[in-house]
């Protein structure tokens, strides 16, 4: 990006601080003159740009933030400039490099917690927006993703709105917290003008114990049977918003973003006897196999069981996916993180599910399959308190574009 | 407000021993490559070795490079030394660094583009020595501003003290009506009169520094205080605050306001030869705020009467005080002083929203989106007054 370009972004942008404060940063890669000269060793997440948020697809890092924000940006102008610094912010923070330095003109422009240069790659950021965003505030109320609603209060929630909906949705995760505290710390510094937080929870995903799909905080392996996300055509059918299916045609490539969060209730859990465990899940708890195979990738054939003799009739995984040719349309992309939040206030531990998924259409996905688990015997044990529904923004395609740019101009 | 002196300047000492350590190993590297050319480290960007020292300030920066940069700077002086690095002409400053040893080498990143540039020695113990003009003819850089000296400072901290003290008379007519209510056991009247002398008094916030101990007695709240609002330390304008909104009667609170009035008196005799350090200026116009962000908005400092946001709102006015003083100096300096004068009136309409009359809204009777924009124009000042304080902080440049 040339100076000048950032200098015009600074008087465009300069509502927020953001903008005024260190421009867009010196991004490594990318579009921008790189800085730097070797990529990491680690794994790295997808690049920042592209007709998707490729971070959708990306598979859990150890550590997750979630957090919904209430815009207050009072219009459409206002609303935008926020969606660009946003962007700014998370290319730069996506990219790495060096921040851009302000001299005696500011304190400094980043929070020094990653030390002097921003590594690169290690950071994947998804942007969604609520259907609160879609009211008279903006003008945008024709543009709703069609599917896009706040999230209902199903059968066995116990919904506290302090914990539910927003107008935006952030989701930061990366291998180490300190990675994700800086990207959340600088994205607020730079939007505090334009968007608060209306609630947080961080999450993060356990190592293989010992192999296989990482398990949940009741013990059990969370997510084995998810659509491939390397297939590109299982993510148009399963997860992305595609033409021809009644959408604005700003929404395509985009993905319906389902987050909730649910408390388990783990000393109850604790108390219940392996075998009741395994037949109210449908898999041994130890191998993460369903109850009628030997290993975790095995397939149940449920034809083979029609009265659930092996795995129960309301066994969650039976209910969730019970595997059929008419069902196959109705799989989601489970991303979810476990959390923990301490203590509640009589002295019971407050962990649980950050449970995440995606997919193409709310009603045909997420919303059909969890009126099929309704009532389910794991309710018992469980206690969804808060989340939303959320749409996440098609990619930022390139140093030029930014977050919701289609829904905007 | 609690007044308790949120910032100090850089613990001097501790920054020098810790900073040794750590450039103990970068000194022998830039010694090894002194005079070389600009060279790429792993962080990806160009480094070139410069001198400290008023024979040889700035030397070694014999090939010049636009782009962020980083300039490893060494003091081969027996003395510790500040450096800028300038616009010879304006002395527009790009970066700085304060404070470094004797024998050390520290690093300055900053982004040069065209121009002209020279870097500033400046002993501890000696007059300024600039160092030879460097010409760079390429790229666009970094943001620069001309340094603040004490000098500049002493007229707008003479004037704010001044009003300072007109404002302090105020507060001790309006206390002592506040007492004179208490003392004649008019309750009623002694709630109405508490609000107006409090929010005079917290007008005044940006003085607080120069208030001293005094400040904890007359605004402090129960916080360290072993027995809490029943401690017999915990004074002023929240003790009372605390009795005329808990049923407390006239006796009770005759000696809390008369202990109000008294260390107010001494606190207005007192402030005529008092002197207000004018490096605390710019600090007060960005640090009022963060108090009333980290006080009165989370509501730690109401006692009762539910008026955190008029005291937000007459912090408001106090950070508008210190900055028509120093509005001379920053408007030429600070580049974003339009937005930041937008989004202070934007703030003064938001607050004023939720007065009505002699009363206002209690925070905790905001619904989530009131409170929302109260904290996202209030947060997004202190933002942009911290910008106030870094460029008001007085430097040598002779």
């Amino acid at each position: 990006m040339s100076t000048a370009e950032r200098k015009g972004a600074v008087a465009r942008r300069g509502f927020l601080r953001g903008a005024a404060l260190a421009g867009a940063g010196l991004a490594a890669g990318g579009a921008a003159a790189p800085i730097t000269a070797t990529a990491a060793a680690t794994p790295t997440v997808a690049p920042f740009h592209g007709p998707h948020q490729q971070s959708v697809l990306a598979a859990p890092r150890r550590v997750s933030a979630f957090t919904a924000f209430d815009v207050t940006a009072e219009n459409r102008a206002e609303l935008t400039d926020l969606l660009r610094t946003l962007t700014d912010r998370a290319r730069f923070l996506a990219t790495g490099g060096t921040p851009e330095p302000v001299g005696i003109t500011g304190p400094p422009a980043d929070s020094g917690i990653l030390g002097d240069e921003l590594p690169s790659r290690a950071l994947a950021i998804t942007v969604g927006v609520g259907a609160a965003l879609f009211d008279d505030r903006f003008g945008l109320g024709k543009l709703r993703p069609r599917r896009l609603t706040p999230m209902p209060s199903f059968p066995d929630d116990d919904l506290q709105m302090d914990w539910c909906h927003g107008d935006l949705s952030l989701q930061l995760h990366a291998d180490d917290t300190d990675t994700v505290l800086h990207a959340l710390r600088d994205i607020a510094r730079h939007t505090r003008g334009g968007m608060q937080v209306r609630w947080r929870l961080d999450g993060f995903s356990s190592p293989p114990r010992p192999s296989g799909t990482p398990r949940n905080l009741l013990g059990f392996k969370d997510g084995t049977a998810n659509p491939d996300a390397t297939d590109a055509r299982e993510m148009n059918g399963l997860v992305w918003v595609g033409r021809g299916m009644g959408e604005p045609d700003w929404a395509v490539g985009g993905s319906y973003q389902v987050v909730r969060l649910i408390r388990m209730l783990v000393e109850f859990w604790d108390r219940v006897s392996l075998s009741e465990q395994e037949r109210m899940f449908g898999r041994a708890r130890e191998s993460g196999a369903p109850l009628d195979g030997d290993a975790e990738h095995d397939t149940p054939d449920y034809a083979d069981d029609p009265k659930g003799d092996v795995i129960p009739l309301d066994a969650h995984i039976r209910l969730a996916n019970p595997r059929t040719t008419a069902t196959a349309g109705q799989r989601i992309l489970r991303r979810a993180y476990n959390y923990d939040r301490g203590m509640d206030s009589n002295g019971n531990l407050d962990m649980g599910l950050l449970f995440c998924c995606y997919q193409q259409d709310l009603a045909r996905q997420f919303e059909t399959v969890q009126k099929r688990l309704a009532g389910e015997p794991l309710t018992d044990y469980i206690k969804p308190f808060g989340g939303g529904y959320f749409f996440a923004l098609p990619g930022v395609r390139d140093a030029s574009d930014w977050y919701g740019r289609a829904l905007l101009t | 407000m609690v007044l308790s002196g949120l910032r100090r300047r850089s613990p001097r000492l501790w920054g020098v021993l810790g900073l040794t350590l750590v450039c103990l190993a970068a000194g022998v590297l830039a010694l090894a490559h002194g005079g070389r050319p600009a060279r790429a480290a792993s962080d990806g960007l160009p480094h070139t070795t410069v001198e400290v020292s008023p024979g040889r300030c700035g030397r070694g920066w014999d090939h010049p490079v636009s782009g962020v940069q980083v300039f490893e700077m060494h003091n081969t002086s027996d003395g510790p030394a500040e450096v800028y690095l300038e616009e010879p002409r304006s002395q527009a400053v790009y970066g700085e660094l304060e404070d470094i040893g004797p024998g050390t080498t520290r690093p300055l990143t900053v982004r040069l583009g065209r121009g002209a540039y020279a870097f500033k020695c400046v002993p501890d113990d000696a007059d300024a020595v600039t160092g030879p003009t460097v010409h760079i003819t390429t790229g666009s850089s970094g943001p620069a501003a001309a340094p603040v000296t004490e000098h500049d400072l002493i007229p707008p901290a003479l004037a704010y003290q001044k009003w300072v003290g007109g404002g302090l008379d105020q507060v001790v007519r309006l206390t002592t009506r506040l007492r004179a209510a208490i003392d004649r056991g008019d309750l009623a009247g002694a709630r109405a009169a508490w609000l107006p002398a409090h929010l005079e008094y917290e007008r005044l916030g940006a003085a607080y520094d120069a208030f001293g101990d005094a400040d904890a007695e007359i605004n402090g709240t129960d916080a360290g205080l072993p027995g809490g609002v029943h401690d017999k330390d915990f004074t002023g304008f929240h003790r009372v605050e605390y009795g005329l909104w808990h049923g407390q009667s006239a006796t009770e609170l005759r000696a809390p306001a008369a202990g109000l009035v008294k260390a107010l008196t001494t606190l207005r005799d007192t402030w005529a030869q008092a002197r207000m350090d004018p490096a605390q200026l710019g600090l007060r116009a960005h640090e009022i705020l963060e108090n009333t962000v980290q006080f009165e908005l989370t509501g730690r400092t109401d006692y009762g009467s539910g008026t955190n946001l008029a005291t937000a709102r007459a912090n408001l006015d106090g950070t508008r005080q210190v900055l028509s003083r120093l509005r001379p100096l920053l408007a030429t300096r600070y580049a974003d002083l339009p937005r930041l004068d937008a989004e202070s009136a934007i703030a003064q309409d938001t607050l004023d929203g939720f007065r009505h009359g002699d009363a206002w809204t209690p925070l905790k009777r905001l619904t989530r989106t009131q409170r929302e924009s109260v904290d996202a124009v209030l947060d997004d000042l202190v933002e942009r007054l911290a910008s106030v304080a870094t460029l008001c902080d007085p430097r040598r440049t002779v």
